[in-house]
């Protein structure tokens, strides 16, 4: 992908852009599929409940058994308003164009489960993951660049090894665990930190100090076990990037013409180690926004990814589409996003 | 039986001389040796019974009804109740328990007490029980039994079908690799979980079946890799040669260029392990993994993080967790060293 051919940058981006549509095409239908054919959809958690509800009419009481029968089970009439309703009464491709269709418009459909438009669950859920994936990329950043240089200037001495044992358990373990690790320690054992959501109840009441302040508290478990799952990659990238241009020729160069070592790492060496950082910024965008539900649902933070995994559990496929817009749309324009990034960093690079 | 060229030996010493990765390797083979030999270990079936002046050895084998011993039952003898009872008879009757009498399967119930019951060595659950009164040092080491095993399967699956499909996109090219290419991106865009949590939630997922959805949806991570080798390889001009010399497809790629893109495979292998671990007992932590009541570390972390009250449920598997790996990284940390031919020359500041 990467070539030293010149060609203008924005025909490239052009044909990426244009790329976008066929595979973004691709997952939804694949996705819309699957979810056509899985049973216990809403309309067979509809009828269960309703037979489930009949039961519990026939155990508390024989008053009235007249009406049971009909309210047990939906009559055919019923079924088929459902089948429109939800649009099963047409062929898959059909209602996929359908779907589609109301998407291009910006109309994701209204959630099977609360009735409320799936844009708004959305919207308010995307704020509190955008939070805590861009505290996260921020903190990462700032601990693995300098962490990354310290380790490459001491590459082979001792703080070197202990601090890459540490790195290599934090990358060993899944955050989510790690998650796990700090509530169990933090908040149930010692309580020091709450065990959870975004905010505590009586939010609204609080002064904007205590506001801020209880947005950190409930922020420093999550946030430490998103870090401690990311910061690994980042800190070995940077390391492994300044050894590489701490070797070349250049920095040789500058050490031969009387420039200080610190003065080749800071100005000549740090600047050039920096670029394939940059690729990996524009594919954090998509986990960014969207955020691990597993960590999550651990900490019950209403954001992304609870909402879509929430809305798995719960066949709620409008939502379940809805998040799939999201985060594939944000997965895709995140990789062409990642590409613009290298170019500016890097200017010798030229895409085809 | 093979011979080792100097190449792979030099490697191999590079690896033995970082010990953080050679000590892990020991370490995780003996885990390995251990957990495979688990029933001799771990186990409510005793290692070894005399009784009038017979032997029998229960753990391996079909089971013995309570009367091969006397007892006054057809099914599988209880051995450590026949330990009690020939202990009271004081007879020349013998049984030998493994160190942790209890099976992973088992709940031991006691009267007017309710699980989980906190480590305790009296009673031999080293580590406690869980919520229904099963041994977690029993389900841990099988656990990781199934964990690893689950690993292994889904790692020889996916690298077959990767490095297939990823050599045959860098060999052949042309319509093949960009129709190809469409559709890995796709592939790998869907977001697996949601159809493996779809999927999973239909059927009862046994074993074979959920390595089979993994390995659906995992074999694109190598294909990536195994595509841009395979092109830079066939470019070379030792490819050409065999072209000219009349190679078939066949002998180029397989007798050229997989033993030359294949060396490098070694070094993701560690990080496959763990991403397996991971993959699975994030599953069961959800509860879309393997049906109960197998043992796995998901379920175990998933009543753990349910009963915080029960600390020893939660301390036991991830530290379990966090231990295994840990070693597996440092394994994987090592090889890739070792295979690095890069070492870097720094100044002296």
């Amino acid at each position: 992908m990467l070539q030293c051919e010149s060609e203008p940058m924005t025909e490239y981006l052009l044909r990426r852009l244009l790329l976008i549509i066929p595979t973004f095409l691709g997952i939804t239908m694949l996705v819309f599929i699957v979810t056509r054919f899985v049973p216990g959809g809403p309309i067979e958690k509809l009828i269960l409940s309703k037979q489930m509800g009949s039961m519990d009419g026939k155990s508390s009481g024989m008053s009235s058994t007249s009406g049971r029968a009909s309210q047990g089970t939906l009559s055919e009439e019923q079924l088929e308003q459902l089948n429109a309703y939800y649009g099963f009464d047409k062929p898959v491709i059909t209602a996929y164009f359908i779907w589609l269709g109301k998407v291009l418009q910006f109309d994701l459909g209204n959630s099977t489960r609360y009735g409320e438009p799936v844009w708004d669950s959305i919207k308010s859920r995307l704020p509190i993951s955008a939070f805590y994936g861009f505290s996260t990329m921020l903190i990462t950043y700032l601990i693995c660049i300098p962490l990354g240089v310290l380790k490459a200037v001491r590459h082979k001495t001792w703080f070197d090894n202990i601090s890459s044992i540490f790195v290599f358990i934090g990358y060993a373990i899944p955050g989510y665990v790690v998650g796990i690790l700090l509530m169990v320690v933090f908040a149930s054992k010692l309580e020091w930190l709450p065990m959870g959501k975004f905010i505590s109840d009586g939010f609204e009441d609080l002064t904007t100090p205590q506001k801020i302040l209880d947005v950190i508290r409930h922020a420093v478990l999550p946030l430490t076990a998103y870090v401690v799952g990311s910061f690994a990659l980042m800190t070995f990238m940077m390391k492994n990037n300044l050894l590489d241009q701490l070797s070349s020729d250049y920095v040789r160069t500058a050490i031969a013409k009387g420039c200080s070592y610190r003065r080749a790492v800071v100005m000549h060496a740090f600047r050039n180690s920096l670029i394939p950082l940059a690729t990996n910024f524009g594919n954090n965008i998509a986990f960014l926004l969207s955020g691990s539900f597993l960590i999550e649902k651990i900490f019950n933070i209403d954001g992304m990814g609870l909402l879509g995994y929430e809305s798995i559990v719960e066949r709620d496929y409008p939502i379940v589409m809805g998040v799939l817009v999201i985060s594939a749309l944000l997965q895709l324009t995140g990789n062409i996003l990642s590409d613009i990034c290298v170019a500016i960093v890097d200017p010798r690079i030229q895409f085809r | 039986m093979f011979s080792l060229d100097p190449i792979t030996k030099k490697k191999f010493a590079r690896f033995r001389s970082i010990r953080r990765g050679w000590w892990s390797l020991i370490c995780f083979t003996l885990l390995l040796i251990l957990s495979f030999g688990a029933e001799l270990l771990i186990s409510n079936r005793a290692l070894f019974v005399k009784y009038e002046g017979k032997f029998y050895f229960p753990t391996y084998g079909s089971i013995y009804p309570g009367k091969t011993f006397g007892l006054d039952y057809d099914y599988e003898t209880n051995y450590r109740d026949l330990k009690k009872v020939f202990l009271d008879q004081s007879s020349n009757n013998f049984v030998l328990l493994p160190i942790v009498p209890w099976s992973a399967y088992e709940s031991d119930l006691k009267d007017g007490q309710y699980p989980p019951f906190a480590p305790s060595i009296d009673q031999r659950h080293f580590l406690g029980t869980d919520t229904t009164g099963r041994d977690i040092l029993a389900r841990l080491v099988y656990g990781f039994r199934t964990a690893i095993s689950f690993s292994m399967l889904l790692l020889i699956a996916t690298y077959s079908i990767g490095v297939s499909v990823g050599c045959a996109m860098g060999y052949f090219g042309g319509k093949f690799d960009i129709i190809l290419q469409r559709i890995i991106e796709i592939w790998s865009n869907v977001p697996f979980l949601y159809v493996i949590m779809i999927v999973s939630s239909i059927i009862v997922p046994r074993f074979g079946i959920l390595v089979a959805i993994m390995v659906f949806f995992d074999w694109i991570g190598m294909t990536w890799y195994m595509r841009t080798s395979t092109y830079k390889e066939k470019a070379r001009e030792y490819t050409s040669a065999a072209k000219a010399l009349g190679a078939s497809h066949f002998r180029i790629i397989f007798n050229h260029i997989l033993p030359n893109v294949l060396s490098v495979l070694v070094t993701f292998i560690p990080f496959s392990v763990t991403g397996g671990i991971v993959s699975l007992t994030s599953l069961d932590y959800l509860g879309f993994g393997l049906p109960p009541p197998t043992p796995s570390w998901g379920e175990l972390l998933a009543q753990g993080t349910a009963n915080l009250q029960a600390l020893w449920i939660v301390t036991s598997v991830t530290v379990a967790m966090i231990v295994v790996l840990t070693m597996v990284t440092f394994i994987g940390e090592a090889i890739r060293e070792a295979f690095d031919p890069k070492q870097y020359s720094t100044f002296e500041s």
